[in-house]
């Protein structure tokens, strides 16, 4: 019916882009996640808790800057299955990625979802975030979610 | 505000992978040629132009003005409008803007993409490079084993969410997007202008390709073409002149929002399925078309689905039938050209998509129903009144644009 065709080749030097946009939102972030905590931002008008946040709020268009400790629990709001890496070989293991509503925040984040078999997922289940050992405020301390 | 009609139309021959035989400006010359022995108007008929593709796509910057003297433009007014997906309707609506206000009478839009030329992953990693680069530096895997990597390829990456989502709420299943590429793909058979085409397709052969990010397989997915559209616009004033029948312009709106999926650095506060901006950008319309029940006036209907399930999901969102009722409509066969609501009889953009078209094509195949003139992918339902959706952005940016078969009163 049609030909597929999968093309990986090259480089980018992404060195080349220089964007300064490290969020004071993200920052606050980081720095809890050395404890193991959840922290966003909260607008002090709309009561709206972003996570990471931005230094306004998104809906009411005014500064914020209130953190909000957020749970470390969530509700998967949508999810995809990957089959593939990023540089499209199968994967051994399909990949299950949720968007997940952490308890008391109004955004969601992604994240990867381990412990439970791809049929199973599902819109609305229960998950919690699985910390490192070591916690050393990057991303990578969030290392994945697994089922409540 | 003036009266404002579509008098012309101009495709590319094809619409295909690759066009190895031409330039980007040849190309385009081929859809103004055709627009322009389609209506007999010359270049000295055309007052201003407005031209549209994607951005980053080709990696060419200024392609129209390096196409000026391809697009008879020499001399005129010309402007490049580029909103991603949408950038084809929405470069339609500044011609629209451009006769309404009553600074123009005939406007030629111009719309291209050339997708062989360049590397349209790289265009749509260029879309959320800052935001990557800002995760990179606070520790995101990019090769999406862990933490918050778990970013999904492109287009297609992000938009499994939406699917995801969508199927969730509507009660839809991953066969009906099976079935909905199947009735495409066969309705694009029909239409020499359609890239992939497939007589024979079905959901079950769909279903027989490979999951890329769930669920969207590769069979729900558009290909990248090349290809140009143009269309001719005027007054009502001038078209009593220089044109037999016209497709007339009876509303056009549009509706941005937040960047839902792609939006790493600041969190996500939209499902991307929820689709406001269509839902607001609809209503307007048909507000301004002063059209009270679109699903009783509303005879034909073009969604923007670069992939297969937003045809479904649209239909509801632009309130063309009842949430969760889209994929009961397909079932009934109502979505079918025979049916009561055919939806791209084209093959819609699951079909053919070379980008700065696309939003464009389903204004003119609207058009090209309402004239009578669609050819064997003429619907069976007379069409007086027909929809056209856009979508693109970061999932969060849509265009509408409502045609009658007669010029809108007051």
């Amino acid at each position: 019916m049609m030909e597929e065709t999968r093309i990986v080749q090259g480089t980018w030097d992404i060195s080349t882009f220089k964007f300064r946009i490290e969020g004071v939102g993200l920052r606050r972030m980081l720095e809890n996640m050395k404890e193991g905590k959840l922290v966003g931002t909260k607008c002090h008008q709309c009561g709206m808790v972003y996570l990471p946040g931005p230094f306004y709020c998104r809906k009411c268009h005014i500064e914020i800057n209130e953190p909000a400790e957020v749970s470390d629990h969530g509700e998967i709001m949508t999810f995809t299955i990957g089959y593939a890496d990023v540089r499209g070989n199968p994967l051994e293991e399909p990949r299950i990625a949720p968007v997940v509503k952490m308890d008391g925040c109004d955004s969601w984040i992604m994240g990867v979802l381990q412990g439970v078999k791809p049929e199973e997922v599902h819109v609305g289940m229960r998950v919690k975030v699985q910390w490192a050992e070591n916690l050393t405020g990057s991303l990578q301390d969030m290392q994945y979610f697994v089922p409540e | 505000m003036r009266n404002v009609g579509i008098i012309g139309i101009g495709y590319t021959p094809v619409f295909v992978s690759k066009r190895k035989d031409v330039n980007i400006p040849e190309m385009i010359s081929e859809a103004v040629d055709n627009a322009f022995a389609n209506t007999g108007l010359t270049a000295a008929d055309i007052d201003a132009v407005v031209f549209g593709n994607m951005q980053t796509f080709e990696g060419v910057n200024l392609p129209h003005l390096w196409a000026a003297d391809y697009i008879a433009s020499l001399g005129k007014p010309v402007m490049r409008i580029a909103t991603g997906g949408t950038t084809g309707m929405s470069a339609f609506h500044a011609g629209y803007y451009h006769i309404t206000s009553g600074l123009h009478d005939v406007v030629m839009v111009v719309t291209y993409e050339k997708q062989s030329e360049g590397d349209s992953q790289v265009g749509l990693m260029g879309i959320i490079t800052p935001e990557l680069m800002a995760m990179l530096s606070a520790g995101i895997d990019v090769t999406g084993g862990s933490g918050m990597g778990a970013i999904g390829g492109g287009s297609a990456g992000g938009i499994s969410f939406q699917a995801s989502s969508y199927l969730h709420h509507s009660g839809a299943g991953i066969e009906h997007i099976d079935a909905q590429a199947a009735l495409e793909r066969r309705n694009a058979a029909k239409n020499p202008y359609a890239h992939l085409k497939d007589p024979e397709a079905t959901a079950e052969k769909i279903a027989q390709t490979p999951m890329v990010s769930w669920p969207i397989r590769f069979g729900h997915i558009c290909p990248t073409s090349d290809g140009a559209t143009v269309a001719i616009l005027a007054s009502e004033k001038a078209a009593a002149k220089i044109a037999d029948k016209v497709a007339w312009v009876h509303a056009v709106a549009n509706c941005a929002s937040d960047a839902t999926t792609a939006n790493l650095i600041e969190s996500q506060i939209t499902d991307p399925a929820e689709q406001m901006p269509a839902i607001i950008a609809s209503r307007q319309a048909y507000e301004r078309a002063g059209i009270k029940d679109p699903k009783r006036e509303i005879d034909y209907v073009e969604i923007y689905n670069g992939f297969a399930h937003q045809a479904l999901m649209y239909l509801e969102k632009v309130g063309m039938c009842e949430v969760g009722e889209a994929h009961k409509l397909q079932e009934a066969g109502e979505l079918e050209m025979s049916g009561r609501m055919p939806v791209n009889a084209s093959g819609g953009v699951v079909s053919t998509n070379a980008i700065g078209t696309s939003a464009m094509n389903r204004v003119t195949e609207c058009a090209l129903q309402i004239l009578g003139r669609a050819g064997e992918h003429q619907v069976e339902k007379e069409v007086h009144k027909a929809l056209a959706h856009g979508w693109g952005g970061l999932m969060q940016y849509v265009t509408i644009t409502i045609l009658g078969d007669k010029p809108k009163k007051g």
